[in-house]
């Protein structure tokens, strides 16, 4: 599979992304009370790392990656993509790729990969050119013309997917983006992902409620409490690459997964 | 038998009825007079209905620009706008339920009884589903899209022009409906009620003298109207399909568009 490397970014973007999040907070103020729904949150991705965000509902994963997508100001404390704060989105360094509902209905397949370039006013047939090759990477090449009512869950994702890279940006967050997908198309779509992450280096920052994905996909799970949402763990998974379907029933799988089961029990 | 055939053996078979059924002597030609006999008055007095028709047209025409022009305009601010939308939404529904007609009267004191007020009370009339239609649009596309393409780095207009409009289509199709037709309900009641013009009072006035060929002929024009109306919202619909499939709005609008055009241009 061809890497996105023959993109060229519009700036050039240091290839690594790595991300400093130093002693974040977030208060949410409502007419009655303040509500704490992030505190004292400290954490550090190294370029190229596959990091798994994982705790029960409402413990602010979604918040924190919003955050690192400058899609939202913290409260206190710092964000920082490769050394810079993020006070508002730059697909030059942060690709976001949500659940399946963020596609644009009324564009094709290709048109959506090649919304975040039309917005920065790319000539078409560039834009097109870089549209191919994202759809490429993800294994949709033929689909371009296709509208998201076409197209499966699976492949509406994949599509979101090559949206979020068609700019080369260093770093790609993502939000819960299986949770609207069945069963063996998440396995499928797991599968994938890891394939293009390999295939592009990038750093991969993934919110999930599921421990298995978490644990499948991860070099390190980051677990979070319920709110106010606080790192209560930090897993490295040592599982080798690649990961394979065998490793789900191994010991070392069940134990990784348990422990992060403790924490979330305790806290939900 | 598919069923676009079956509605239109249905239609045809109305259509048979209204010329044997008279004919026959089933009905008296006084309560329903022979489709024959209803064409062959209006073709008579062509001239007078022309004239109506052209009266009620121009009033119909102003109407649609005041009522979905307006409706949509009102209907995005109000739905964008959550200070506007606290204020006014709550009196628009009550107001909805008011039947509006009772205002007519007053209209005519006001405006006369000419076109104008006809005009006005129309304009109302559809104004207010239009501008329904549209708020519940703008409030109802989904806060992912706008945060999507927020993350893309879209500016506040690009976002408007690129999606929040885009994406209220399917909705804003479905208040002109309503709107439109209720425009023209409007002028047609409002001519009937108190006027000097128009295929309403045409239809009012055979009807005191008990022409019943001259009052269906009437009936045909505003039925022909409506028909006509509704034709051209499912062109624009059809053109607009690309947008309405994959939105919710969309998927019940698209069930009246034949298949073959919701397929994409490829």
């Amino acid at each position: 599979m061809q890497p996105l490397a023959n993109i060229t970014p519009l700036k050039p973007a240091p290839r690594a992304g790595a991300i400093k999040v130093g002693n974040v907070g977030q208060v949410f103020k409502t007419s009655t009370q303040d509500v704490v729904a992030l505190s004292d949150i400290s954490l550090e991705v190294k370029p190229g790392r596959f990091v798994v965000l994982v705790g029960p509902s409402g413990c602010g994963k979604s918040t924190l990656l919003m955050m690192m997508a400058g899609l939202r100001q913290q409260t206190s404390g710092t964000i920082l993509i490769n050394d810079a704060p993020i006070p508002e989105p730059d697909p030059n360094r942060v690709g976001v790729v949500f659940q399946e509902a963020s596609l644009f209905p009324w564009l094709t397949a290709e048109e959506n990969v090649e919304f975040p370039l039309a917005l920065r006013g790319v000539a078409k047939a560039e834009r097109r050119a870089k549209a191919e090759d994202a759809l490429k990477l993800v294994g949709l090449e033929g689909f371009g013309k296709r509208h998201p009512h076409e197209l499966s869950g699976g492949m509406k994702q994949r599509v979101s997917i090559a949206r979020g890279l068609v700019q080369d940006p260093p770093v790609l967050l993502m939000d819960e983006p299986f949770a609207a997908l069945d069963e063996q198309t998440r396995m499928t779509m797991g599968d994938e992902l890891l394939r293009i992450w390999a295939a592009t280096g990038k750093t991969v920052v993934f919110v999930t409620h599921s421990l298995t994905e978490a644990v499948y996909l991860a070099d390190e799970v980051i677990v979070m409490s319920a709110r106010p949402g606080r790192i209560v763990d930090q897993l490295t998974i040592p599982l080798p690459r690649p990961r394979t379907y065998e490793m789900l029933s191994g010991d070392t799988f069940g134990t990784l997964r348990d422990r992060i089961w403790r924490h979330i029990r305790k806290s939900a | 038998m598919s069923s676009t055939t079956l509605r239109r053996l249905i239609v045809i078979s109305l259509i048979l009825l209204w010329e044997v059924l008279p004919r026959a002597g089933l009905i008296p030609e006084l309560f329903l007079p022979s489709l024959s006999s209803t064409l062959a008055a209006g073709w008579n007095e062509a001239g007078e209905y022309g004239h109506a028709l052209a009266v009620t047209l121009y009033e119909v025409a102003i109407s649609m620009v005041f009522a979905c022009g307006g409706g949509i305009l009102a209907g995005a601010i109000v739905g964008s706008l959550p200070g506007p939308r606290i204020l006014i939404m709550p009196m628009i529904s009550s107001l909805y339920a008011v039947p509006l007609v009772i205002l007519y009267p007053v209209f005519t004191v006001w405006l006369g009884i000419g076109s104008e007020s006809k005009i006005a009370f129309a304009s109302i009339y559809g104004f207010l589903p239009t501008m329904l239609a549209t708020a519940a649009g703008i409030q109802t596309i989904d806060p992912q899209l706008v945060l999507a393409a927020r993350s893309m780095g879209a500016t506040l207009s690009q976002r408007l022009i690129r999606v929040i409009i885009p994406a209220a289509i399917p909705t804003v199709l479905s208040g002109l409906r309503v709107g439109g037709a209720l425009v023209i309900v409007g002028v047609v009641v409002s001519e009937m009620l108190i006027s000097s013009a128009g295929i309403g009072y045409l239809i009012s006035r055979y009807r005191t003298i008990l022409d019943s060929q001259h009052v269906f002929a009437g009936v045909l024009l505003v039925l022909a109207m409506a028909i006509a109306f509704n034709a051209a919202i499912k062109w624009i619909e059809r053109k607009a399909s690309i947008w309405q499939t994959g939105t919710r709005a969309g998927q019940r609008a698209a069930e009246d568009i034949p298949v073959t055009a919701i397929q994409p241009a490829t």
